[in-house]
This record gives C-alpha cells, sequence and structure tokens, in this order.
C-alpha cells in the first residue's frame, strides 16, 4: 500500500478504492449486476410470449344442434379462447375450473335452436373466472366477441325471412358501431405494459437496498465514515467517488434490459433517447442517495437494508401500473407519489410507448431531479452534521485515531 | 424428547430476541398487513376522465355524451372541438380518452344507416383502456338496440317480436368467485400468501445466520441435527399458527373481501406451505451465511416469484421450461392452493396436486438443511461466527 504522505485525498482515490472493493468482492459485484439481470431474465422469459392466446374454456352443449355447434366453432376460433373439453353437466364444469383446468364455462341450453327461430330469445351463459383477473377477462372477451357474431348471423336470416331487402338487414343490425383504438398499445401486449415496468421495479429495490449497504460499509462507524472523509479530501467528492462505481454498473444494467426490451421485444420508441437517457440517470441517483441516506440514518446496515427493503419491495402496487393512481386513496397517492419509480416509469412510458412532446414531458424529469437533489441535500447534511457531533465528542478525547487501511 | 423441548422454547425465544428476525417476522408482517394493500382498496377504477369532440352538436349526439358521462366508469372532463386538440390533453395526462362523434351523427341515424363513432382510449394502461372501452361500448350498444327496436315497430313488426329480432341470442356472461371483478378481491389473496413466504423465509434465513447469543451454552449437550431442524419448526409453525391465520381470514374479513371457503381446509394446507418456506428459509441460510446477504438477497425476489406463480399471467402462456422451474419455490403452489380453498370454496381434493407439492419441498428442502447441519457440526471445530464487522 501507498505510504500515507503520497496518498492524494480526492474523488479519484475514493473511486478507484470502491472499485478494487468490487474487484475483490464477488458477492457485492454479483449483487448489483447478476442478481438484476437475472431477475430481469426471469421476467422477461415468463412474458416472453406477450399475449396469452388460446386459454382453455369448456362447453356445455345441451342442444348439441347445428346452431350450438357453429357458435362452439366461433367461440374456438376466436384468438383469445379455445374450447378445451366437453362437459357432462354444470357440476363437472364447476370442478374443473376449480381445478383450474378451464378458466370459464360455455352453456349452451337445451332447445337453443329452435327457440331462437321461435323468437324466444334463448339465453346463452359463460361463467368465467374472474379472481384470476386477467385470465377470466380474457376468455370473456373470446365468448363476446364470438357469440354477437353468431347472433348477428340469426338477426340477418330472421330480417331476410320477414322480407328485408339484404343491404337494409345488414347496416340494421349495429346502428352504433364503436370504432375502438387502443391508444400506444394496438395489439395490448403485455411485454410492453406490464414487463417494461417490472424490471425498473426490481432495480429500484436492488439499487436502495445494495446502496445502503455499500455506503454502510463505509460509514456504520463514525470512525470508518472520518475515514471516508479523509480519503476523498471532503465529504461531497468522497460520496461522488463512492457511488459513481455503482451508477455506472447500475446504468449498465439498465442499459442492457433496455437493449432486451427495444430491440429484443420490439418496443416502441416513440419519444426522445435522450430524455429516457437523463430520466434513467436520474432514477439511479435518486435510488442510491435514498440508499445512502438509509445508511446514514440506521445502524447497523443490516436495519438499514431491512428498511430500504420495507421501502421499496411492495413499491410496485402503489406505482400505479397494474391498478393506476387514479383509482387509489389518498395514502397511496401521496405515497406513490414520493418514490422515484414511479416518475421513472412515467416518464419511460412517456418516452417509449406514449411518444409525449417535448413540451408535455417535463413534468416527470424535474420532479426525478428534484428527488436527487433534495436526496444528495440531505445525504450531505446528515454526513456533515454526524461529522461535527464526533467532533464535539472527540475534542473531550486527546489523540486523533490515525488513518487505517479500511478493513473489509 | 427434552432436547426437542429445549430446541423449540430456544428458538422461539431468538424469534422474539434476534432483532432483525423479529423485525421481519413480526413487525414486517404487522407493517405489511396495513401497508400492503393500500392501492387496492378502492376495488375499481370509478369515473375515469375522459374528453368528447361532439362534431355533430345535435340531441342526438348530446344523449350519447350525456348516457356515457352517467355511467359510473368514466366521467366527461372535457368538451373539446377538434381531435388535435383532444390528443394533447391525453399527452398531459388529464384524460384517458377521447370519444369522438362524427358529423351528421344524428342524420344517418334516423336515416337508418349504421353511424359509427370512434374512440380512442389509453392502453398504456390496461385497466383504464378497459374501462373506458367496456363503459362506451355498452352504451353505443344500448342505444343501438333502440333505435332499432323502434325502428322495427316503425316498419311494421310486431312489438312484442322487435327485440327478439334485435337480440335473437342473449348472452349472459356470469364472472364467478370475484363477481365484482374487483382488484382488491383480485390481488390480496394471492398476495398475502407471497408476503408470509416472504417474511418467513427472510426470517428463518436470519436466524440461521445470525450467531448464537451464548456459544458457551451450545458446547455442553449439543441436540443431534434431527432435533435441531424438528424442533426449530415447532417454533416456525407456532408463530405461523397466529400469523397466518390472521393474513389469510382476519385480513381479507377486514379489507372485506369475499372467502366462500372454510378454514379447515386452509389450516391444514398451511402446514406443509410453513414447512417447506421454512426449509428453505434453512438453505438459504447455509447458502448465504451471513445475515446481511441474506436480506440483500431476497430483497427483491417478491415481484419475480409473484409473476412466476402463474396468478396475475396465465400459466398457460409461461414457457414450460420456466413453470417446471417455478414450482421449486413454495409460492407457486400455495398461492395457487390457498386461493382456491379460500376464494373459490375448492374441497382439499380440489388442491391434491399441490398439497403434495408442498408436502415435497418441505422433505427435500429440510433434507438438505440436515445434511447441511450435518456436515457443519461434524468435525469439533467450533463454527466460526464471521460477522460483518471486524475488530477494528
Amino acid at each position: 500500500m501507498l505510504a500515507r504522505s503520497r496518498i492524494r485525498p480526492g474523488f479519484w482515490l475514493v473511486f478507484w478504492r470502491e472499485v478494487g472493493w468490487l474487484r475483490r468482492r464477488p458477492f457485492l459485484l454479483g449483487l448489483t449486476t447478476i442478481v438484476p439481470l437475472a431477475q430481469m431474465a426471469l421476467l422477461a422469459a415468463v412474458f416472453s410470449a406477450g399475449l396469452a392466446t388460446r386459454l382453455p374454456i369448456g362447453v356445455l352443449d345441451l342442444d348439441g344442434s347445428d346452431l350450438s355447434r357453429s357458435i362452439v366453432r366461433m367461440v374456438d376460433a376466436t384468438p383469445d379462447s379455445a374450447v378445451a373439453m366437453r362437459v357432462g353437466d354444470l357440476a363437472e364444469g364447476r370442478n374443473l375450473i376449480l381445478s383450474g383446468k378451464i378458466h370459464g364455462l360455455l352453456m349452451l341450453p337445451r332447445d337453443l335452436q329452435r327457440d331462437v327461430f321461435a323468437a324466444r330469445r334463448p339465453e346463452v351463459v359463460f361463467f368465467y373466472n374472474t379472481q384470476t383477473l386477467t385470465t377470466g377477462n380474457l376468455t370473456a372477451r373470446g365468448v363476446n366477441a364470438a357469440v354477437p357474431t353468431a347472433s348477428a348471423g340469426i338477426r340477418l336470416s330472421l330480417r331476410s325471412a320477414q322480407g328485408q331487402p339484404l343491404e337494409m338487414a345488414q347496416t340494421d343490425l349495429q346502428p352504433i358501431p364503436v370504432q375502438t383504438n387502443a391508444l400506444f398499445n394496438p395489439t395490448l401486449n403485455y411485454v410492453f405494459f406490464l414487463l417494461a415496468a417490472l424490471i425498473p421495479s426490481v432495480l429500484q429495490v436492488v439499487m436502495v437496498t445494495t446502496s445502503a449497504y455499500s455506503v454502510g460499509l463505509d460509514v456504520e462507524t463514525n470512525h470508518r465514515l472520518r475515514i471516508l472523509r479523509r480519503l476523498g479530501g471532503g465529504i461531497l467528492p468522497a460520496m461522488a467517488g463512492k457511488i459513481l462505481p455503482y451508477t455506472i454498473l447500475f446504468l449498465l444494467v439498465l442499459g442492457l434490459s433496455d437493449v432486451l426490451m427495444f430491440t429484443g421485444f420490439g418496443l416502441p420508441q416513440r419519444g426522445h433517447s435522450l430524455l429516457l437517457i437523463v430520466a434513467g440517470l436520474l432514477f439511479i441517483l435518486a435510488c442510491q442517495f435514498l440508499g445512502a441516506l438509509l445508511a446514514l440514518l440506521l445502524k447497523p446496515t443490516v436495519s438499514a437494508v431491512s428498511i430500504g427493503t420495507l421501502l421499496t419491495a411492495p413499491a410496485f402496487g402503489f406505482m400505479g401500473i397494474g391498478f393506476p393512481r387514479l383509482g387509489m386513496n389518498a395514502f397511496s397517492h401521496i405515497y406513490g407519489a414520493l418514490l422515484p419509480g414511479t416518475w421513472y416509469l412515467t416518464a419511460r412510458i412517456d418516452q417509449t410507448v406514449r411518444g409525449t412532446p417535448i413540451d408535455l414531458s417535463w413534468k416527470p424529469l424535474l420532479i426525478l431531479l428534484a428527488f436527487t437533489v433534495g436526496l444528495a441535500g440531505l445525504v450531505a447534511w446528515r454526513a456533515e452534521s454526524i461529522r461535527l457531533a464526533a467532533d464535539r465528542n472527540s475534542r473531550l478525547r486527546t489523540a486523533p485515531q490515525p488513518l487505517a487501511e479500511v478493513p473489509s | 424428547m427434552s432436547g426437542l423441548l429445549g430446541v423449540f422454547r430456544d428458538e422461539l425465544h431468538r424469534i422474539f430476541t434476534v432483532k432483525p428476525a423479529f423485525s421481519v417476522l413480526v413487525l414486517g408482517a404487522i407493517f405489511y398487513a396495513f401497508f400492503y394493500p393500500q392501492p387496492y382498496l378502492n376495488e375499481a377504477l370509478r369515473d375515469v376522465p375522459i374528453a368528447v369532440v361532439d362534431r355533430d352538436g345535435t340531441q342526438s349526439s348530446r344523449d350519447l355524451a350525456r348516457r356515457v358521462d352517467a355511467t359510473p366508469d368514466v366521467a366527461i372532463v372535457r368538451q373539446l372541438p377538434d381531435l388535435a386538440s383532444a390528443e394533447r390533453e391525453v399527452y398531459a395526462r388529464r384524460v384517458d380518452g377521447i370519444l369522438v362523434i362524427p358529423q351528421f351523427f344524428e342524420r344517418e341515424l334516423l336515416h337508418g344507416r349504421p353511424s359509427p363513432v370512434a374512440l380512442y382510449a389509453d392502453a398504456s394502461y390496461f385497466l383504464i383502456y378497459q374501462r373506458v372501452a367496456g363503459a362506451v361500448a355498452a352504451v353505443a350498444r344500448t342505444i343501438g338496440v333502440e333505435v332499432e327496436t323502434a325502428r322495427l315497430i316503425g316498419i311494421g313488426v310486431d312489438p312484442a317480436l322487435a327485440p327478439a329480432a334485435t337480440d335473437p341470442l342473449r348472452l349472459t356472461a356470469v364472472p364467478v368467485f370475484n363477481p365484482e371483478g374487483g382488484y382488491a378481491t383480485y390481488v390480496l389473496p394471492a398476495a398475502f400468501v407471497l408476503l408470509l413466504q416472504q417474511t418467513l423465509l427472510m426470517g428463518v434465513a436470519l436466524l440461521g445466520t445470525w450467531p448464537d447469543a451464548n456459544p458457551a451454552e451450545r458446547g455442553r449437550s449439543r441436540p443431534r441435527p434431527v432435533t435441531v431442524i424438528a424442533g426449530k419448526l415447532l417454533a416456525y409453525l407456532a408463530l405461523q399458527a397466529i400469523i397466518l391465520p390472521v393474513y389469510l381470514i382476519v385480513l381479507p374479513y377486514v379489507y372485506g373481501v369475499p372467502r366462500l371457503g372454510d378454514v379447515v381446509p386452509i389450516l391444514v394446507f398451511a402446514v406443509p406451505f410453513v414447512l417447506s418456506v421454512a426449509g428453505l428459509g434453512f438453505v438459504v441460510a447455509g447458502i448465504f451465511r451471513k445475515p446481511v446477504r441474506v436480506s440483500l438477497v431476497l430483497a427483491a425476489a417478491g415481484l419475480p416469484l409473484f409473476m412466476i406463480a402463474g396468478f396475475s399471467w396465465p400459466s398457460e402462456a409461461i414457457p414450460p421450461v420456466i413453470r417446471m422451474v417455478s414450482y421449486l419455490v413454495p409460492s407457486t403452489s400455495a398461492i395457487n392452493g390457498f386461493v382456491k380453498l379460500s376464494q373459490l370454496g375448492a374441497p382439499l381434493s380440489a388442491v391434491q396436486p399441490q398439497f403434495f407439492t408442498l408436502w415435497a419441498l418441505a422433505f427435500l428442502y429440510n433434507l438438505i438443511a440436515l445434511l447441511q447441519l450435518i456436515r457443519e457440526t461434524r468435525p469439533p471445530s467450533p463454527v466460526v461466527a464471521d460477522r460483518v464487522l471486524p475488530a477494528a
């Protein structure tokens, strides 16, 4: 090691010391790179299909007529649902839903065909399991699309039978058709919706907890904090040198996941890449400073890590992807607004699928900037107040402790 | 037997005295019980704001807009002259949808021609899209049926038959088990199981890595490894005998989540769940060996584990390899099983595959833990409790 006289304190000294630590500690390096990348890869694999198609449903056909068979064929032909099995009675269908083999049961009543043509308006019933909301709604969408098509065919023949000209009968079928356009995600692809948001959420937990840990290694005792400050020649350059190696690693991880999203999954990039990168950088810094602040406030380090986990692990629900923020109660709305991830995801959605014009893109970026600056200020203030308190105490003692090599 | 009782008592004591373990197992469980459900408590989105661009400005177009506004799902908050200004409102996130009623909407309707309207709904949030699209489609269909029925009666069809001609085959879609389609009812029963797993897993792993308080006592008469594992498992079962029923029975009741199933099958199913999670906790402790490492590694695992369970994303759409691997984590079978028992009111026989998978995991993980313990205790050299803190 260099002799004490030749050490030039400053930002780079702390920076290179941290890089050296990372090289000597595979656990810390793995935690900041391999763990989040593995979790991202797992999530990407889970959602790789993008769309859930041909979900199995059961059919209870009590009619067995041409009409009922054609309805079954149409339901089977929709992309969402597939007729996986025919059941003998309702009890059997219920058991199959309970066992999870089917997600819904289509019941075609006895004398369906006869009643339709006798204008008795028979009822086709579709039971679907909404305990699993996504799956249930998808199967219902399939049946909801197929049965009216069958019904339209019948109406057409009923009208023709009443002597209406075919063209007129056709236009009558749906007086007010709604042309529905799904803005920003026309295929309703879950990769662009859910996966694109899950990855930053996982990274948020990793960034806050590992920052709390790595900073905690250097600030757990006042003695070590003092060493860090002297190595950096001041608390600000020391903190900057401490944090920057991880900023670079997290940028690489986030960049790698974005490469996968944009090139692998074809996530549209309709906004401005520069804004997306700036938002990503601010998001990473805000999470790092949050972790650093926890490490400065809570001792021992394991408590800082636990509180970091407590704050960020359940954060996904508060960031308003699955259940949007506009439906939340006041507490959740406020808590969500205090999470950097909420605003990063807003900026991310703006700059990827939505392609928000620049003049409407600033709000989430400015909030992220405010978080970063505010948290950095709190970190500096807290570190400084620890030093002042320690100085007051050490005046009571005699000699200052020598500059020691930081133990691992 | 007294050895078993001793281990049981010691471990129960440690649960309440080892601070990080207590924080996770007890305080964490209490905190999550209040904190986690908050975003979902309103159950459904109401009054999603949309804009209307009415290019027709007639009685019919205003009637359509009024009836869309009257639905509980959406609220018309802006009347805008053109699509461009409405699009800007969407980008600014002030509205989540645009209903465009074209010129001559009423005239086409009166002339008996199809009179389409256009809806642009924000699909960057799926729940918002569903709400807006569903509400507008339902109103358009209702008005459509009224118009068509009136028209048929007008051309001389028997009024009694007219409804049959407009809608000859009724489709009734009956949502079962969560009839309101509520989001809390959907997500909480599964999330509670995951929270139980994550707190217990982390607590057991922390206890497994935390050095014993009084190593002097350990040397005296150390119980056999089987007794150690069994005694600790009993302690975790005792703790979960209180926490698990609170999470799966009391909390759903407090948050108004309907429960169809009986209590007894839930508790029977809980036994292999607790044993398998605790076993996995032993194994995790054996691999990572330091409390802080355990906390860090498990911190971000919850979200991916929830997603591979095949609950919020259908398991049919998950690649088979991932699905196979996912069975190694207790939550995959446990979420499935507990949700069926409590929400679907299924009998124990309907969750047999999950029940046996959990028992198999319980044996597998506790066997591995046992082997780890035997290997550790065989050499007489004392196990060095290498704390994170070195002597300064």
